[in-house]
Formats: structure tokens, C-alpha cells, sequence
């Protein structure tokens, strides 16, 4: 590793990245900070706030001890140890199958009733007391025998492992980009066809490209079956070619609908009748689908006024006919007659098999096509789709599109012109390599400037995350945490929309999420969310507070480093002293509820109200009398509480 | 619960803000600052939708009886009316309403309910997820568009709104009510407080707190949200929630649908702004052995219309206010299967609620269920396209019209089912 601080201005320095096959990249790098009248460690803690799910008790020091530029360049490198995550993602099974294991493992409700049915463990006409223990001990039994297990166990780990490694992982930027790109190139949780495949679509399609060339990220997102399924596009088929006009596979195709019509009018076999029908229902409707190609250039590349037009959305599927899934399921009737032809002969056909890829030239458009003004010859195969991305990825309405949904995430809702400007140039100048991009976006002033600071808000995610961060939480059962994040508005993996979730502070912002985000605060930090220990005195020494003013003075520097909260303890403390909180919480603890009822409200709220006020105002001028807090842990506890809840926590 | 009409009516805006929040709620300042007519509490109108997630088999729950093909195509799952208790009830001589759905009828017999059958989408896609996406969206051809329709009813309200007026009895954000318009998603009024389980002591403390800080903060989308959460969690005082009394005898079945209704009922009753509602009921997908006057469906439906009668009755007065709509993704094949269900297909029905429709009609132009007729030959074919429906009952209880906005990509008419 060679690297040159080039002294003096101190700003400037010089890295080399280990690329593969031992090429050695140059990058020079200025992080302006101070041309934005920002301190050192003001800078360090606004990148741990864009570039990590936030700053741990302890972490800005660390950062400038290492120094800002190699803290980004290890991040960008994303190759720290991680033993932190692997320990708590041990046992979770699932995390590292490949997409056919668990297409014949994780099944959903419908396959292990099939399979049930199939091999006569029940009865037809029982599957209807699907709720009865007796039928669900059989099903057990049945999996268990089998080997099976149930889909839920599968996305309970892809929950999980988001949270853990969002928590845990000392690669922060990876995986922020990696929650980015997922985002960018959503895909569903609620939609059944895809749902088996999310967990190795963001492990394998998302995590490993974040910092690459867009290309890269883009080709690998559309060739993955969550995506193929997802979008349709594995339905999307044409007959459009030579393969499908030979006269045997005309033949075969009158063979197979002559069996289904002579089934079906043999009244006398209701089973076999059935068998057809439900395998008719379950036939996916034939032709084009556009649903993938106008998302991909409306959502992924060009934007929705990157300057096509439908004929071109039409066009673009065309190309993409016959890009589909392997055939995973043994049981299925598609992997049979693939297994029966051989990969030889497929393979001859002009069929490519590329893992869970699978290029079907018999459900391929041969003809023609013009995309954006650009000539397709007859033809093309496969290769005309890879070429369609190629030129997706690199016009510069591609490049604007993309650089400005990083800028919004990264540096604020509404970035300057400028800063886009600069960062679309080097998208194009590199052939869209995101690092690049990243690294432009860090040393341009805007994403230091007094405008950016704080500006973001966290969503649900960020919001959780860095809470487990900033308390340094032990997270047991992520599943609170992913509730939680549900109920306050993000419920991740679920988002129905290609969109995405909008990154705008407008969208996670609303009465109903941010009375969540409160009740979030005072649930992690009282230690009432199932699963999630923390130990609030470990983060100060072990010494308590003397005061709820110390607790509130000390708590908010660890929980939000570099930011100026004086004037907001202030006015707590007041308001605090008003209500002899101390007390109170002394009270609630150790006594029943009937004692406190006096601060009750009534059915309107009034009653309270007026006695808070009346009390309020008789002890306006009194000498602030600040309870201690020895032995009382529920003091800090709920002051990082309301910490957590504060406006200032939910901004980055 | 105190009943705020008559107070707001009589425009003593101050008595009541002083009374509930100690300070002009800031959303009703607003107004008042735009010089705006202060139409939340105009007396709202509210549109309830209900979305059957799953496909209801229209073919079962508002019957063709009279086509004599029906029995021919699912002669396990035929019913026809008759004297006998458990039959169906004849609604026009061609159609009869399934026994569950008993409570549907005094709305029907009195002109409140209307029935539109062969309601479906124009994309004839069976996949229960895209379905509903299509449908949601507003836009049967295009899974990109990022709002869903309700939220773009929302938006053409025109008039500024409260927290509360376009609410999902939901978990998470329905796909209907994606989008810029604010939407809130609560499946329990109840969590709307700050709450400090174990120490309720400190309960009005920590609020105000947070109060102080959300109160100061530079952020002003935090301050102007933050105040807005507090003011409409006084104005939701959650203690009027847990002490909801329904209207006399009305028993509100202890289903998830039933319990949300009820919670929209609470809210039409509060006064709180709301005019668009959301609330869905599951399992619909009859797959196997659905059962004709007992089984899976007509367990189902008497949920589903025993909730929604015990919904309108709650109401008493502000039915006046109210249409409740129903939908659901598509219908089922018109064949039974194999295993005495049905599976999933095109076309199937919906209901209209409310005391301006033009009940006691079954809207229809089902042609036969003659294989000719049907669409593949085997499903009742969408001869309603949903978004007529829809947009009618929009344009006629919500008085908004502008459907190039709320179903792009649609020229079709609305269908007219309402006195305006």
C-alpha cells in the first residue's frame, strides 16, 4: 500500500487502492472541510453521520485518530474483519445457501400443502382443516422427514442479518450503500414469486457491486431471478423465432393441448381434470411483458424524463425476451424437461445457463429493434441485451439520474446543482464507477456546508440502527427492532413499489411515525424492547450522574457528538426541575399506580393540563433544587429516552 | 365521549382549543392564517374503503342463480333462494345474495346498498400481488406509479387537512395510500400517545419534553410535524379511545375488520377531519372446499357484512357523512376445481354503503355464463372496469372530478350509482 500525505495543507492526500489483478489505482483526494468553516472533529462527526448507520460512544475520536481520508478509504475498501457479525450471525443457516437449496428447502405455505397432497400424507378434502393440530403435527412430520423448513425461517434471517450487520459491521459504508442500491433496485418482500430470492439477491447481486461501475450493479440486479420475477420479466416471451416455427415443437404443442381438451371432456376423471386446471391457472399468461423494461429505464437508469418513449420501453422488453430463471425446483415440471433435454443440446440451441440465469432462445424476439435511435440488427441473442445496458448505463441522463438520488441520500433532499454537475462529469468520465462518484461527492464543499449539516432525516431504519450504535446496544432478537421499524413507518424488504421508499425527510416525517419515534426512544432506552440490552452507565465510566441536568449534559454529548444541545438542556432542565422528575420516577417505581394518578389525564385533558400550568407558574422563581441520582438507573434511562426521541436524534 | 359539534358548529373555535390543548392547535392556526375556510370541521364528508385481500368469489357472495349454466359449472357450490332458512336472498330475480350476508340485507331492501358485479381490471394478470398493486395504484398497466389512488384523492381534496385525514387501519402504508399526500398508517387509535409503559407517572412529562424540544427545534419540517403531533394527540385524547362506548346494542364482531371499522367509527364520531379510510379483510383465496351455507366463505362473509352493519349502525348520525366501498383484486373461475373451490379468475362484485346511493340494484352487464360468454372460457369477464366504480363514488360523495388525475391512463365514464 502506497500512500503520500502531502503535507502542509494537510488536506490533500494521496491513495492507492489495491484493484484486482494487480493494478494500482491512483486517487487524490481533498476533504474541504475547512473551506466550509468546519473543525476536524466536526467533519469526522459528520461522516460517521452520512457514512456510517452512526457514530458509536467514542467513534469520532477513533476517526480523527486514524485520520478522515484513510477512515473513507478503508470504508471504501469494505474489507475490515467482521467478527463481530460473523459471532451473531452464527447459526443463521440460511444466509449462505445458493438460490436452488433454497428453492427446494425454504418452501412457501402452497408447496408444502402440494407436496403433502402428493405424497397422500392428506387427504384432499382435509386441506381445508389446514388450521387443525392433527394436519399441522403431519406437515411437520413431513418436513422435518424431507428436510424441509418453512419460508418464514428464511426471511426472519434476512431481516435479521440487515439489522445486525447495520449495527455491528465495521464496514459501515458497505452496507449503507448496500440499504442505497437496494433501495434503488427494489425488489419485494410481498410479492410471492420473488420472495425466496431477496436474501441472494442483495448478498450476491447488491453487496458485492455497491462501490463498482454502475454497469456492474445494473446487469447483475437484472439477471437475478428476485428481479426476473419481481418485474416479470421471466414471463415476458415471444414466438418470435426459429427455435419455437420448427414443425416438431408445433407438433408437440398440438400434442400437449389435444391431451388437455381430451382430459378435460373425460367427465368421468374428475382428478386428472383438476391436475390439468390448476396446472392451466398456475400457466402464466404468454407475451410480452413491459413491466421490467419501463422500470428500468423509468427507475434504475434514465429517470422519468430521461428522453424515451413507450415505443422504446416496448422495444427495450422485446430485447429482453427470454431472459428467465433456471428451473430450481426438483419437483417441477420445467426442471424435468430441462434435465431430459441436457445442457448439450440446449446449449447448441443458443440456450445459456449462468447459475439462476437462464436465457431462453426459444422465447427470444429475433427480429429487429431500435432503442433510443440506436439500430439492433436481427438476431442479436443474449448479447443484444448485455449491449442495451451498456448503452443504458452510459448516457449522461443515466448519469444524472443516479448521481442525484446519491446526492440525496448522502448529502441533502434538495442538492446544488453544482455538486450534481460534478458528480454526473465524473460518472461519465469513469464509465460510472461509484467510488469515484463517492469520492467527488466528498471532496466537493457542498457536502461540508453549514446547509448539508444535519439536514438529512434518518429513516425508521437509521433512526434504530443508530440508536444500537450510539448506546452500544446488544441487539438479541432483531425482530423487535425490525417491528419497531415497522411502526414507524419502514418495514424493510416489505415496500411494495419498484420506487422504492422515497428518501425525503417529508416522507418519514408525519404525526403518526414521529410519536413512534418517540415511543421508540423511551422503549430501547428503559430497556422494554424484548431482546435489546443496554447498559447506559457503562457509557459514562460507571459513574451516575449527580443530576438530571449532568445526566441530560452527558448523555446528549455521547449520543450526538458535535452538536451544540445547550440551549435544549436548558429548557429541559427547567421544565424538568418544574416537575420534580426525580421523584416522580423514584415514585413509579417503587410504587403502585393508584399514588400517581394526581398527574393523570382526564377525558379531555384538561384537568392535568391545568394543574401542570398552576404548578408551573407557583414555581417559577424557585431555586432549582436537583434531585440525586444515586442507585436510580431509571433517570438516565429515561433521559436517553427522550435523547433518542428528540428532534435532534432523528437528523444526520 | 364528548361530542364537539355543536361547539365547532356554533364556530367557538377558542373554547375548544383552549379546552383540549392549551393553545391553538397549529393546523387550525394555519388555516386561519391562509384565511382559508377552516373545512375540516365542516362537517367532513368520509369515504371508507375496504379492500378484500384474496379474491372474493363474486359468483358465490352475490349469485347468478338464474343462469341455468351456474349449476352446471360448480354443481357442489350451488345455492338458489327459497323459503328455507340458508338459502339465498333473492336481490332481482337473476341475482341472490349469499345467506351470510344477511346483515346486507335491510340495507338493501331500504336503498342504501348497491351491488356492482362484474367489476375487475382491464389487465387480466391472476396474480393476487400484481393485481392488487394494479389496483391500488390506480393504474392497471403501470407498476411504476408511485402514489396509490386514494392518495391522490387526498390530494385533490383541496382544502387543508388534519392529521387525520387519510387514515389506514393498517400496520404498514397500504399501496392505495402511497404517495405525497400525508397518510397515516395505525392499526391501534391507542399508540397515538407518547407512552411510558410501567411508569405512567411520568407519561405527561416526557410528552412535554418532547414538546419543549420539538418546539425549538431548527429543523422546521421537525417543528411544524412535531407540533402537529402533539396537538393531534391531545385532540385523539387516547382515554376517549379505551373508553369507546358503541352506539346502543350495536356488537361489533371481534374480527380484525370489525375492530377496525370501529376504530373509524371513533374517528368519524371524534370529529377529527377524516374523509378517506382504509381497512382490509383477509382470507378470501377459497382455493379449496369452500363450502356453500357453512365453510370457509360464509364464514367470511358474515364477518365481513356483520362488521360493516355493525359499523353503519354505530354511526346513527353521521351516516349521512359516510359511503363505505368495498373492492377485492379479481373474482374467481366460474367452474369449481378439483377440490371444491374455486380458483382464481377475472370479474367478481363489490358494495356501495351509504344513505345517497341508489341501493337496491344489482349493476350488472353480465351477459351469460355460457363458455361463449366467458372470458378464456372459463371466467366471468371484467365488463366493469373498477375505476368507473371508484371514480364514481369519489366524484359523488367526495365532490372531486378530476379523474384524469385520480386514473391516469383511463377515459372510460364513471359509473353513476350515487344521487349527488
Amino acid at each position: 500500500m502506497a500512500r503520500t500525505f502531502t503535507v502542509g495543507a494537510g488536506l490533500t492526500v494521496l491513495f492507492a487502492f489495491t484493484q484486482s489483478n494487480h493494478t494500482w489505482e491512483t486517487y487524490r483526494i481533498k476533504l474541504p472541510y475547512k473551506k466550509a468553516g468546519l473543525t476536524e472533529r466536526q467533519a469526522a462527526a459528520h461522516l460517521l453521520s452520512r457514512f456510517s448507520f452512526g457514530a458509536k460512544p467514542g467513534e469520532v475520536d477513533e476517526v480523527m485518530q486514524i485520520g478522515l481520508e484513510n477512515w473513507l478509504e478503508n470504508q471504501l475498501k469494505a474489507n475490515l474483519p467482521d467478527s463481530e457479525v460473523d459471532r451473531r450471525l452464527q447459526g443463521m443457516n440460511a444466509l449462505q445457501l445458493s438460490n436452488e437449496t433454497i428453492a427446494n428447502t425454504y418452501l412457501t405455505p402452497a408447496q408444502v400443502v402440494r407436496i403433502a397432497i402428493k405424497n397422500k400424507l392428506i387427504q384432499k378434502d382435509s386441506v381445508f382443516s389446514a388450521d387443525k393440530k392433527e394436519y399441522r403435527d403431519q406437515l411437520k412430520m413431513l418436513m422435518e422427514k424431507q428436510g424441509l423448513k418453512p419460508f418464514i425461517e428464511l426471511q426472519t434471517q434476512l431481516i435479521n442479518q440487515k439489522i445486525i450487520r447495520g449495527a455491528y459491521s465495521n464496514n459501515q459504508l458497505q452496507e449503507v450503500m448496500t440499504d442505497f442500491w437496494f433501495n434503488h433496485f427494489n425488489v419485494s418482500l410481498t410479492k410471492p414469486q420473488c420472495q425466496q430470492f431477496i436474501l441472494t439477491y442483495e448478498r450476491d447481486a447488491i453487496r458485492p457491486n455497491v462501490f463498482g461501475d454502475f454497469k456492474t450493479i445494473l446487469v447483475a440486479t437484472a439477471k437475478h431471478p428476485a428481479m426476473l420475477e419481481y418485474l416479470d420479466n421471466s414471463s415476458s416471451v415471444s414466438m418470435n423465432n426459429e427455435l419455437a416455427k420448427r414443425p416438431a415443437r408445433i407438433q408437440a404443442q398440438k400434442r400437449l393441448e389435444q391431451t388437455i381438451n381430451a382430459t378435460m371432456a373425460d367427465t368421468n376423471n374428475a382428478a386428472a381434470k383438476g391436475f390439468v386446471q390448476q396446472a392451466l391457472n398456475a400457466k402464466k399468461v404468454q407475451g410480452l411483458n413491459e413491466n421490467y423494461a419501463r422500470e428500468v429505464m423509468e427507475l434504475h437508469t434514465l429517470g422519468v424524463d430521461g428522453g424515451y418513449t413507450q415505443k422504446d420501453v416496448t422495444e427495450v422488453a422485446r430485447v429482453l425476451t427470454g431472459w428467465s430463471v433456471t428451473p430450481l425446483y426438483q419437483d417441477g415440471a420445467a426442471k424435468k424437461i430441462m434435465d431430459k433435454i441436457g445442457a448439450e443440446r440446449m446449449a447448441k440451441n443458443g440456450f445459456i445457463t449462468e447459475g439462476d440465469f437462464f436465457y431462453r432462445a426459444d422465447k427470444h424476439d429475433d427480429s429487429s429493434k431500435t432503442i433510443l435511435g440506436k439500430y439492433f440488427a436481427p438476431k442479436g441473442g443474449y448479447d443484444e441485451g448485455m449491449r442495451v445496458f451498456d448503452m443504458l448505463s452510459s448516457l449522461p441522463n443515466t448519469a444524472k439520474f443516479v448521481c442525484k438520488k446519491i446526492a440525496v441520500r448522502f448529502v441533502s433532499d434538495q442538492p446544488s446543482e453544482e455538486l450534481l454537475k460534478k458528480m454526473s462529469d465524473t460518472y461519465l468520465k469513469h464509465h460510472g464507477n461509484i467510488k469515484e462518484v463517492l469520492l467527488t461527492m466528498v471532496s466537493s464543499v457542498e457536502f461540508w456546508k453549514e446547509d448539508a449539516l444535519r439536514e438529512k432525516i434518518k429513516s425508521p431504519f437509521e433512526l434504530a440502527i443508530s440508536s444500537i450504535r450510539a448506546t452500544n446496544a446488544d441487539v438479541k432478537m432483531p425482530m423487535q427492532i425490525f417491528n419497531w421499524c415497522s411502526r414507524m413507518g419502514q418495514r424493510f424488504y416489505f415496500y411494495q413499489a419498484p420506487t422504492g421508499f422515497p428518501d425525503r425527510g417529508g416522507y418519514w416525517i408525519n404525526t403518526g411515525s414521529l410519536l413512534n419515534r418517540m415511543n421508540f426512544g423511551l422503549a430501547f432506552a428503559t430497556g422494554k424492547i424484548p431482546g435489546v440490552s443496554l447498559d447506559l452507565l457503562a457509557l459514562n465510566q460507571h459513574h451516575e450522574p449527580e443530576s438530571v441536568e449532568a445526566a441530560l449534559k452527558i448523555y446528549s454529548q455521547i449520543l450526538l457528538p458535535e452538536r451544540n444541545q445547550e440551549a435544549n438542556i436548558k429548557r429541559l432542565t427547567a421544565l424538568i426541575n418544574d416537575n420534580k422528575v426525580g421523584d416522580k420516577i423514584v415514585a413509579a417505581a417503587n410504587k403502585t399506580q393508584p399514588a400517581l394518578q394526581e398527574t393523570e389525564t382526564d377525558m379531555m385533558g384538561q384537568r392535568a393540563e391545568a394543574k401542570q400550568e398552576k404548578a408551573m407558574l407557583s414555581k417559577k422563581n424557585r431555586p432549582i433544587n436537583t434531585p440525586t441520582l444515586a442507585g436510580n438507573n431509571t433517570t438516565v434511562a429515561n433521559v436517553t429516552g427522550v435523547i433518542i426521541g428528540s428532534p435532534e436524534f432523528q437528523r444526520k | 365521549m364528548v361530542n364537539r359539534r355543536a361547539f365547532m358548529k356554533s364556530g367557538a373555535l377558542a373554547l375548544f382549543a383552549t379546552g383540549i390543548a392549551g393553545g391553538l392547535p397549529s393546523f387550525i392556526a394555519q388555516a386561519a392564517d391562509s384565511r382559508k375556510l377552516w373545512t375540516p370541521y365542516k362537517k367532513n364528508k368520509t369515504m371508507v374503503c375496504i379492500f378484500q385481500r384474496g379474491a372474493m368469489d363474486g359468483l358465490m357472495a352475490v349469485s347468478p342463480y338464474a343462469d341455468a349454466n351456474l349449476k352446471t359449472l360448480r354443481p357442489g357450490l350451488f345455492m338458489s333462494p327459497s323459503e328455507k332458512e340458508g338459502s339465498l336472498f333473492d336481490l332481482d330475480g337473476k341475482f341472490g345474495l349469499h345467506p351470510s350476508l344477511a346483515a346486507f340485507q335491510p340495507f338493501y331492501k331500504e336503498n342504501r346498498m348497491a351491488i356492482v358485479h362484474g367489476v375487475g381490471s382491464p389487465n387480466n394478470t391472476r396474480s393476487h400481488f400484481d393485481a392488487q398493486d394494479y389496483m391500488e395504484a390506480g393504474t392497471p398497466f403501470n407498476k411504476g406509479t408511485s402514489s396509490g389512488w386514494l392518495n391522490r384523492v387526498a390530494g385533490l381534496m383541496g382544502h387543508d387537512a388534519t392529521p387525520f385525514r387519510s387514515v389506514s387501519l393498517t400496520n404498514a402504508l397500504p399501496r392505495s395510500m402511497y404517495g405525497d399526500n400525508e397518510s397515516l398508517a395505525i392499526s391501534n387509535l391507542q399508540d397515538f400517545a407518547i407512552q411510558m409503559r410501567n411508569t405512567p407517572g411520568i407519561n405527561n412529562l416526557t410528552a412535554k419534553s418532547f414538546e419543549e424540544l420539538y418546539d425549538q427545534t431548527s429543523s422546521s419540517l421537525l417543528n411544524k410535524t412535531g407540533k402537529e403531533s402533539f396537538d393531534a394527540m391531545k385532540m385523539l385524547n387516547v382515554n376517549n379511545i379505551k373508553n369507546y362506548q358503541p352506539a346502543k346494542d350495536v356488537v361489533y364482531p371481534t374480527s380484525a375488520l370489525g375492530n377496525s371499522l370501529k376504530q373509524i367509527a371513533i374517528l368519524i364520531k371524534m370529529e377529527v377531519g377524516l374523509e378517506i379510510a382504509f381497512a382490509e379483510s383477509g382470507g378470501w383465496d377459497t382455493h379449496v372446499n369452500q363450502g356453500t351455507t357453512n365453510g370457509a366463505l360464509a364464514r367470511n362473509l358474515k364477518d365481513f357484512s356483520d362488521s360493516i352493519a355493525a359499523f353503519w349502525k354505530d354511526l346513527a348520525s353521521y351516516q349521512d357523512d359516510v359511503t363505505l366501498m368495498t373492492m377485492t383484486e379479481f373474482g374467481r373461475t366460474a367452474h369449481q376445481n378439483g377440490t371444491g373451490g374455486t380458483d382464481h379468475g377475472r370479474a367478481s362484485c363489490l358494495f356501495v354503503l351509504g344513505n345517497d346511493v341508489k341501493g337496491g340494484a344489482v349493476y350488472q352487464n353480465i351477459k351469460s355464463l355460457a363458455k361463449e360468454d366467458l372470458e378464456d372460457g372459463r371466467d366471468l369477464p371484467v365488463t366493469t372496469d373498477f375505476r368507473s366504480v371508484f371514480s364514481g363514488v369519489a366524484n359523488n360523495h367526495l365532490k372531486i372530478n378530476e379523474n384524469k388525475i385520480l386514473f391516469p391512463e383511463w377515459n372510460g365514464t364513471a359509473l353513476n350509482l350515487m344521487r349527488s
